[in-house]
């Protein structure tokens, strides 16, 4: 039987192997094994591009990403910036601080719809 | 009683026996791209692996030291990838050269992959202050160097390897003997992106705004030939598609004199790193 990417990824991962990384869109989407027909295009963008690393802790990361459950609920943002549409948009377009920028990466309109995902992030 | 002992002898050998046939072997052949024999690495351009592994190039443990010893960039190759019980581990067994008609060729086309005790290309960089830098300038001092670009997402890549710099510079800080005697450097693969001014961005995110932390770990780019000098040189393969860069993880160590001590790609920590570190550092205290 033929692995498909996200085994291979799975495999090399826990042989301790660092391959070239897959990080095509279409490999990201196997990896979080979410098919995008099922879920709204704001969640899947958040599972593909922002779970991995505000769902879980990351022991060896400088800062851990804060989680994005509620941000909207509060004024501010875990920054202290406010918790703007605004402020959220150009936080995921230029990064903040150790968070990566993902300028080029999202279109507008993904980002438009990761935002208005956000705010039903409970 | 005699037959009690042969019985368990019997036993143990049947348990080995069924130990051993738990491994599992998958049928390998490519083409010999480099290797380390600090690790006992070699990195195979390989086909498919039918159940285990699509064609990639990647590195591979070698038990067979004299084997590793012997095969050389450019020999096609044949061999057993032998995955452990645990599924924790895998190894080349029963390598064999097939054919080294290619042997020097892939090393004359690519340039060479460094081995520890040579020179490192002194390629000009520019750094987040938008300074031509070299490694030669960092002569007299131990240098550690990795290759990022500032946008990476995946959190067990970049921003390990920055997160882990980063650790490395506080606890070198805490030693004015060392922190003066070493320089980290994180060069970026991604420069129409990475500019001076991303990088300064970037660099300060991990240096948590202590903008004096540049004189010890400078964050820079290169030409694009200049960075595919050093990616050769240190065995990084990254490919851009949409926006994204994959890649490998690659750390080296150059000592004061701007040799090449030892490379890491897939298996190491911070305090590993750092110990290596002083350790090159101190041997150019000693001269």
């Amino acid at each position: 039987m033929r692995l498909g990417k996200r085994q291979v990824w799975l495999q090399l991962l826990s042989l301790g192997i660092s391959p070239v990384l897959a990080m095509t869109a279409c490999s990201r989407q196997q990896q979080t094994g979410i098919d995008p027909q099922e879920v709204s295009a704001g969640e899947y963008a958040y599972e593909v591009h922002c779970a991995e690393c505000h769902e879980q802790p990351h022991p060896d990361l400088l800062k851990q990403p804060p989680n994005l459950h509620g941000i909207f609920s509060r004024k501010t943002l875990p920054s202290g910036a406010p918790a703007t549409d605004k402020q959220v948009r150009n936080t995921i377009i230029e990064g903040r601080g150790t968070m990566p920028a993902f300028d080029k990466r999202l279109s507008s309109e993904e980002v438009d719809e990761l935002a208005q995902y956000l705010h039903t992030l409970k | 009683m005699k037959s009690g002992l042969s019985l368990a002898l019997a036993l143990i050998l049947l348990l080995a026996a069924l130990a051993c046939s738990h491994r599992k072997t998958y049928p390998l052949q490519g083409e010999v791209r480099g290797k380390d024999l600090t690790t006992n690495e070699v990195t195979v351009n390989h086909d498919d692996i039918p159940g285990f592994m699509p064609a990639m190039t990647m590195p591979y443990k070698v038990k067979n030291t004299a084997m590793l010893q012997e095969l050389q960039p450019g020999d096609k190759i044949a061999a057993e990838v032998v995955v452990s019980k645990d599924g924790n581990d895998c190894w080349l067994e029963d390598v064999r050269i097939t054919d080294e008609s290619g042997r020097g060729k892939v090393m004359a086309a690519e340039r060479h992959m460094l081995m520890p005790g040579e020179k490192v290309p002194d390629v000009p960089l520019v750094n987040q202050d938008g300074q031509t830098i070299h490694l030669k300038d960092f002569s007299g001092k131990a240098v550690l160097v990795t290759f990022i670009y500032t946008r990476c997402p995946v959190p067990t890549f970049c921003p390990r390897l920055s997160s882990q710099f980063a650790r490395i510079h506080n606890e070198l800080k805490t030693t004015p003997d060392d922190y003066s005697k070493t320089q980290l450097l994180t060069i970026s693969f991604d420069p129409k992106y990475d500019t001076p001014a991303v990088l300064r961005k970037y660099g300060l995110a991990y240096l948590e705004g202590d903008a004096s932390g540049f004189s010890q770990w400078d964050f820079a780019s290169t030409k694009e030939a200049d960075m595919r000098r050093l990616a050769q040189a240190f065995s990084l393969d990254y490919q851009e598609q949409d926006n994204q860069i994959s890649h490998t993880m690659n750390i080296a160590l150059i000592a004061p004199d701007g040799t090449l001590v030892k490379s890491w790609s897939a298996e190491w920590t911070s305090d590993e790193l750092l110990k290596a570190l002083r350790q090159a550092a101190h041997r150019s205290a000693k001269g």
